[in-house]
Order: C-alpha cells, then structure tokens, then sequence
C-alpha cells in the first residue's frame, strides 16, 4: 500500500514541479511527464501484482482527529487501478509532444499540475474504504477535470462546456451525497461495511440516487449532456482520459454500491438493463450525426457505456434469477468493456488529436485523404475503430462476446428475464450495426478520399511521442483480441471481489471460451494469409496501373463531390427521426440564374433539447421566486445563519 | 473432419455454380436462352488473369479490402455443417463470431467503396452500412429462437445430424416463420432483388455492385469469390431449414442436400423475375418484416416450451 501512495506522490509532484519551474517551459513539461509516466508505471505494476494475487490491503488515515480516511484494494480497485494507470501512462508520454505550443507556459503547466491532480485522485476513488475519502477524491477528480476542460478558456464555448460540466458533476454528486445520508442515516458511521442491514426501501432510494449520481459521471443517457461539450473542449490527451477512464468511475461507482448494498431483487438489473440500451442505442445514433470528431467520440462514449450498463445488468439479473454462470459472464463481460473501450477510446481520441493538431480542424466534412499522409495515425485510428465495432480479431469482440454469452443464458429462463435479455441481444445487435456505420463513416471520410479543403492537404504527422502511445494501444487492441485469456482472468478476479455468492468462480468454462476466440482468430487470420497469398500469386508478373477514379462517364470530377460525412448518414438518421430530430437548413434556389446557395444541417440530441424547458426554466423560475431572500442586507443574512444553527439544534 | 474439409471445399468450389443458376432461371423467365451455367468460372478465371488498374486516391485498404472479405467468407464456411455432417471447426458461441466475421467483412468492403473518393461509391456504402443494421437484429432475434429450442449457440447444434429435423418436430409452425424471415435476410444480405439489382445499369441505383465499381482484376475475382460463398452459405442454412435431413444414408443425403439448394437458387432466381425493386425508401420496412416473423416466432415458442 505504501507503494500506492508513494506512486500517487510522484505523479502530484510531477504536476507540482511543473507548476514550479512554469518559465522554462520544456524543462517544466519534460519533468512532468517524466514523473507522471514514472508514477503511473509503479502504480501499473503494483495494481497488476495486487490484481494477480488477489491480495486485500487496507489503511486508514487520522485527519483532524474527526475523520478516518481510509483506502483499500480489492479485486476490483486494482482492476480500475490497471485501467486508470495504463491509459494516465500513455496519456503522459503522448502529451509530451501534444502540449507546448500555446503561448502561456503557464497555461501548460497548470495542465500538468490539474492532471496529476486528476490522476491522483481517480486512483483513491476506486480505493476509497469509507465515505469521506471517496467524497474528497470524488470532488477532487471532479474540480481538477474541470480545470482541465476549461484549458482553452479564452473561446466562449470551452466556458460554456466547462460550466455545464461543473454543473452536471455537482449536481451528480449531490445525488451521490444523498445516497450516502440514507446510508448514515441507518448505519451511523462513514465506513462502506454494514450497508447490507439496511431496510428494502432505504435500499431502493440509495440505489436510485447513486445511480443518477454516478450514471451522470458515466455519461448516461440523459445524464450524458456535458460530455459531447466538454470532451471536445479539453485537450485531446485529457479527452482520452476522461473519456477512457474517469467516466469509468461512475461504473466502479455504481458495481461497488450493488455490491455493498447487495441487492437481491430483479428490479434493478431491468432498470440498469433498459438505461443500458437507451444510452447504447441513442448515444451511436447522435454520433453518427455529429460532424465535429471529438464530439463524435464522445457520443461514442455514451453508447460505450450503455453496453457496459447492458451487461452489468444482465450480471444483475443473473444474480436475481439464482443462474451464476449468466451473472459471471455479464459482470465480467461489463468489466472487461471497461478496460476495452479504454484502450479504443482513448486510442481513437489522440488519433483524432493529431488530426486537429496537424490540420487544426475538428469538422470532419473538411478533411479527407489523411491516410495517405499520415499512414500510422491512420492505421491506428483503423485498428481503434475496428475494435470499437467489436469485430474480431480485436477487443472489442472479446468484451462484447461474454457479454452476448451472459444475455443468451437469460434465454433460457421465463417471463422478465427472457424478455430483458431479448431486449439486450437484439439492441447489442442494433448497437453493433449502427456502430459500424459511424466508424466506417469516420474513417471513410477523414482518413479516406480525397482531402475536402486547404486543411487536409499536405499534412504530416510528427511527434514520436505521439506515435509511440497510439501504436501501443492499437497493439493492445489486437493482443487483447487474439488472446483474451489473461485480461479475462483479471476480470474475473475483479468480478470475484463482487462477492456474488459463489465462494469461487471457476475459471475453466471461461479459459474454454477464451481459448476459442484465440482459435477463431487464428483459423481467420489463416485464411487471410491464405487469400493474401493467392491474391499476391496472381498479381505476379501482371501490369498494374495507376489512374483516377472511375467517374461512371462524368470526366471533371472534383473533391467536393464526395459523400460527406452528413449525407452518409442521413437515412440512418431518418430511421431513428423521432429520437434524432434533423433541422434542415437551405435556402431555396429561384430563378433562372441561381445565386449560389448553402446547406446546413443538425442533429438535435432530445436529451439536450429538452433540458432546457424540462429542468432549466423550472429551476430558474423557481429561484426567481426566491429571489427576496438574496436582498443585500447584511444584519438579516446573519439572522439567517442563527436560524439556521437553531433549526438544526432541533434535529440533532 | 477429412469428410467436412472435403465438403467446405465442394462448397467453395460449386458456390460460382449455383450463381449461375439464378442467372439462368432470370433468363428463363425473360424468355432468354441466358449464359452457360459455368459463366462465373469463365468470368473468374478471365478476372485472375488480368492486371489491375488503381485509382490514385486509393490506399492499402483497398487491396485490403477484397482480400478481408473474401476471407471472412471462407472463414464462415469453415464453420457451417453442410449437408448435415459437422462443420470443420465448431464451438459454443460460434454463430456470434460468424455474424461478426461478416461485419468485419462489411468494415473492409466500405472502406475500400470509401478509399477510391468516387460519390457513387459513398453513396452504396452508406446503404451498405444501413440496411444490415435491421438485418442484424433480424439474426440475432432468429439466433434467439434457434437458442430457445435448442440451448446451444452453434450452427452445428442447429443443422447437424438430426438437429433440424428436431427443430421441425419441436415447433413446425413458427419455423416456416423463421424460414421466411431467413430467406428475406438472404436477399437482403446478398444484395438481391427487391433490394439491389445486381443487374441494373445505373450506378445510383445499386448498393453492392456500385461498391466495387473501381476494383479489377484479381482483386475484383476474389469480392466476387466472397459474394458466391457468402450467397452459399445462406442459402446452405434456407436448406437445411427447410430439408431436415437424415444422416442415415450419407450419399443420399448430399444428393437431397444439393437438389435442395438449387431449388433455393431458382426461388432466389424467380423472386427476381417476379418483382421489381423496392424504392430505397421502401428497403428498410421490408426487412423489418423479417425481424417481426422471427419475434413472433419466438413468441410462439413460449407456449411450446415450458
């Protein structure tokens, strides 16, 4: 446990000393990154051998005399602890070359002072033992990533991103508070034991209230709001955290709390399931609308939740329904996404990153043809897209496949449960497909084709640093793919931790089902080789010749004929209209002789829409009512405070 | 496992066979004497033995693209039992892999449509990426069903031996459904009549065909390859749903087994004499039917099994 601490020590440090020597500004961020990577590395190693041996270890703090803050690891922390230092590891090392080119050093090195906050404190989340430390950390995790969203502070809509984050962050946590005042309320002390005694209906409360919570950290539909605002805003390393890794502490959130609270009955797996496929479904669909690449990956996010929702409450059900194989298979499959859509993510937002930071444009409809120059970033982000996906041979296949196995197993039962997991197969189903199209359509349109505008062309990619993090995760996409076997059994020990009820899942049957995605991958990688083979076979000797693409006839083709990102995904929009409604704008062309003339299109999130007449008029209108209070007067604002004291000495 | 290598090569090798015989039931009905019914070896053959010509806008991925789709589709034969002996390779789970197989098949297709730069192109990829979206669900929603009578989730549980003549014994009635909800897939899938002319003359009007238009040579004999297994695989799984065969006599049963599929390949073939294409529009609802057979038919099944 010292060692965690010590890991943690460093990493703050690195930020510190950053902060310190701001004015020699490769110096400050070499040292930060040196120390960042270094801590994460120990951290890395040392969650991975608590993990392999399945060790518990426990410490507690006396701060102030009054609280106790305590920390402990578990199965389940050190299998977020991987998660988290190996993403804040490639995230460091590719910052080193991503970062210093704005003109305020300063700037820069709060960056690294904030991220090292972040990293710091998303790490005693998943380890906090008892209310207090995890409510510290949680507000720190949440004010440091603000301060990292607002990084680019002087555009009006990075503020505008940063103060609904801010927003959306306290008013989870104040969900998450009253969650945790039910709990005091019956056990009477801060600590995470004992909560298993509490009544059915306190249960019921506490559960709802930390769902809201930590479902709004998550990105949950409608929770999801500030997420395509604020991860665009952020600088595209800090986008691939907090979007490969902190929006997982709202699932860690969630697991741990069903896991203390121990909730037997169907009812929530039916909830977590149905918010699941709302989020999976609806969270793919406004990413295929989105034609700014950050935002789309941040949808993307949601929808990645929403599987992770799926089969976590498929593992709910399971449990429910007394069928241990289908509850293993769901939790594990859902852990397992965690760590898979935490290599694709954030491999696919520093891909996105060097776009913007080589052609400084976002849009994706004024790109094109990138593969071509920048064939490593295309690559990668190919791989990255592909595993998102799930197809096989990559990772995501492998999560998504226990997943699909856990929700086949709630086939075979009756009535609630068969009808969920049919809810859950065809909307993973649904999910996949639709995420195909969304993927294919970005890198169709940005890696492929012909480069649309000035931005995309004569682009190079520099930065090894850059490079080197985007190779090693897409390499971890396919390891992961091709041999799930090692990573699956740190799931299955993170599940373990869940205390289920099995004294010990057996780790065979699911060694079987690793075993064969191993094989399949091989048998089709076989074949591939094969095919290549015989394709190269034929290609011997024969004349190849380059020419422009065949035109069907048409001879003065130019690049702005091309399928755009909006027009490839307007009938799949269409399909979904109720849900994605589609604002068209274009003024009429009249005359003989037309002016020219625009288009413009855009995909209304409902939940975006609605938030303002549903929960933001009401509000105000409400505190407008209230605005006699706030009079100035400062003789009555301390009547107020003696009030208050009197009140409260009722109560206590 | 000799025997069902022997077969997955037989399938590999006769699937350009019974291509033609579309062609030739579409001739018979156009009143046409139609190409020979080894048109696709001579096409394939003429193909491998010429060069190609690569657009200058194209990347690796659209070399990659012809040869990944062709090898998910023989990659999925492997797994498919024909003619009710055991596939080559068979495990728990398998039926997911294969669809996603084919998704990835799909990922390399569109991405080589969207390597050339050519709207035709994005314009057939972005219907490519639509339309199996429903078909997806579709499938799962029939994997749902086959797994509610059987508790297994592989195709050899399904078609293998006595599987399906089990099925038919279990809940004959909501089968036939699935059996109409797979064909629709079938078309769907391999970009047939009502859905795609594979026929037709004008770009804007495909989806599969215009997809390719920029591949030659080698390159375009193997998408072609890849599009014949893949029709073969669906149509190998429409026969056995509807012939549950006896394993006991094995010749005999390859000979109903293949009488079986050329009869699926004329319906294929008659389908597309006997209706036009659906207005793009129009594509989406038709699709849904299947989805709604294949719900349905699991329905009934609730009653069946208790």
């Amino acid at each position: 446990m010292n060692q965690f601490f010590a890991a943690l020590v460093l990493i703050v440090a690195g930020g510190f000393l950053s902060l310190v020597c701001a004015r020699q500004q490769t110096f400050s961020k070499g040292i930060a990154v040196l120390l960042i990577s270094a801590g994460c590395l120990w951290g890395l190693v040392y969650a991975m051998t608590q993990l392999l041996g399945a060790h518990n270890h426990f410490t507690t703090f006396q701060y102030l005399n009054i609280f106790a803050l305590t920390c402990k690891i578990d199965g389940l922390s050190a299998f977020f602890l991987v998660v988290i230092f190996m993403v804040c590891l490639l995230a460091a090392i590719y910052s080193f070359h991503y970062m210093g080119h704005s003109l305020s050093p300063v700037k820069d090195a709060a960056n690294y002072f904030f991220f090292g906050l972040l990293i710091a404190s998303m790490a005693l989340v998943v380890t906090a033992a008892n209310m207090i430390t995890f409510m510290l950390s949680w507000e720190i995790m949440s004010l440091s990533s603000f301060f990292l969203v607002i990084y680019n502070y002087h555009l009006p809509e990075n503020r505008r991103a940063g103060y609904l984050y801010f927003v959306f962050s306290h008013v989870g946590a104040m969900f998450i508070f009253a969650g945790f005042g039910i709990i005091y309320k019956y056990t009477g002390n801060f600590g995470f034991g004992a909560m298993t005694a509490l009544p059915e209906t306190a249960k019921v409360w506490a559960f709802f209230l930390f769902f809201v919570g930590f479902g709004s950290k998550a990105g949950m539909f409608p929770f999801h709001v500030w997420l395509p605002h604020a991860h665009p805003a952020a600088p595209s390393h800090i986008s691939a955290v907090m979007s490969g890794v902190m929006i997982k502490t709202g699932i860690y959130g969630i697991l741990r709390i069903y896991m203390l609270l121990d909730l037997p009955a169907p009812v929530f797996g039916y909830f977590v399931v149905a918010a699941g496929v709302v989020s999976g479904i609806l969270g793919v669909v406004y990413a295929l609308g989105q034609t700014d690449i950050k935002r789309l990956l941040a949808y993307s996010s949601v929808e990645n939740i929403g599987i992770i929702l799926i089969g976590m409450g498929m593992g709910m059900v399971g449990v429910s329904s007394h069928n241990p194989l289908m509850a293993v298979l769901g939790f594990s499959g859902a852990v397992f996404h965690v760590l898979n859509h935490a290599m694709f993510k954030s491999l696919l937002f520093m891909g996105a990153g060097m776009v913007l930071h080589k052609t400084g444009t976002r849009s994706i409809d004024a790109l094109g043809g990138l593969l071509k120059s920048m064939k490593i970033t295309g690559m990668a982000f190919i791989i990255g897209s592909l595993a998102i996906c799930g197809l096989p041979p990559f990772n995501g296949f492998a999560g998504e496949f226990f997943i699909y196995m856990g929700s086949f197993k709630g086939i075979g039962l009756d009535q609630a449960p068969f009808a969920m997991s049919i809810v859950a197969i065809v909307s993973l189903a649904v999910i996949g497909g639709l995420a195909l199209a969304c993927f294919t359509r970005v890198v169709g349109i940005v890696f492929q084709g012909e480069p649309r505008t000035k931005a995309a062309q004569n682009v190079k990619e520099t930065g090894s640093t850059m490079l080197f993090s985007m190779g090693m995760l897409a390499a971890g996409c396919i390891i992961i793919g091709i041999f799930p076997r090692f990573f699956f059994t740190m799931c299955l020990t993170a599940v373990s931790a869940l205390n289920l009820g099995y004294a010990r899942i057996p780790v065979t049957p699911f060694e079987l089902m690793t075993g064969h995605i191993t094989f399949a991958a091989f048998v089709f990688l076989l074949v591939v080789l094969v095919v290549a083979g015989v394709r190269s076979f034929f290609y011997r000797n024969k004349p190849v010749f380059r020419s422009g693409t065949w035109g069907c006839g048409f001879t003065q083709p130019t690049v702005k004929m091309q399928y755009t990102g909006s027009s490839y995904a307007f009938d799949i929009i269409g399909f979904f209209r109720p849900a994605a409604p589609l604002t068209e704008y274009h003024p009429p062309v009249t005359g003989r002789f037309p002016q020219k003339t625009h288009y413009k299109s855009h995909v209304a999130d409902i939940a975006e829409r609605h938030m303002d007449s549903a929960v933001v008029r009401p509000v105000l209108y409400l505190f407008d009512k209230l605005r006699w209070i706030q009079h100035g007067d400062i003789h009555l604002y301390i009547g107020y405070i003696l009030l208050a004291i009197i009140l409260l000495l009722f109560f206590i | 496992m000799i025997d069902s290598i022997l077969l997955w090569l037989t399938a590999i090798l006769t699937a350009p066979f019974f291509s033609a015989v579309i062609l030739k039931v579409k001739a018979f009905f156009a009143g046409k004497k139609g190409p020979p019914l080894l048109i696709n070896y001579y096409t394939l053959i003429k193909l491998f033995k010429k060069g190609s010509v690569y657009s200058t806008s194209t990347t690796v991925m659209f070399k990659l693209g012809p040869v990944v789709s062709c090898a998910t589709a023989l990659t999925v034969l492997l797994f498919l039992p024909i003619a009710g002996h055991n596939p080559v390779f068979s495990f728990n789970g398998d039926v997911i892999l294969i669809l996603y197989l084919m998704g990835l098949g799909r990922f390399f297709t569109i991405a080589a449509a969207m390597d050339t730069a050519s709207p035709f192109e994005g314009m057939g990829a972005a219907r490519e990426a639509y339309f199996p979206i429903i078909c997806e669900a579709a499938m799962f929603m029939i994997l749902i069903f086959f797994f509610r009578m059987t508790g297994e989730l592989s195709l050899s549980a399904y078609f293998s031996g006595t599987g399906s003549l089990a099925l038919w014994q279990l809940a004959g009635a909501p089968l036939l459904f699935i059996v109409i909800a797979f064909f629709i897939i079938l078309l769907t899938e391999n970009s047939r009549v009502p859905v795609d002319d594979p026929a037709t003359h004008l770009e804007l009007t495909m989806i599969h065909e215009v997809m390719v238009l920029d591949h030659s040579g080698p390159d375009f004999a193997l998408i072609e390859l890849g599009s014949f297994c893949k029709l073969f695989f669906y149509a190998a799984i429409t026969t056995q749903l509807m012939l549950p065969l006896d394993a006991g006599i094995p010749g005999l049963g390859l000979v109903v087994f293949f009488a079986g599929l050329i009869i699926v390949y004329m319906v294929v073939g008659a389908v597309e004499s006997a209706i036009a294409r659906y207005r793009m529009d129009k594509v989406p609802q038709f699709v849904l039917i299947s989805f709604a057979l294949a719900f349905f038919a699991t329905i009934i099944t609730l009653e069946l099994i208790t």
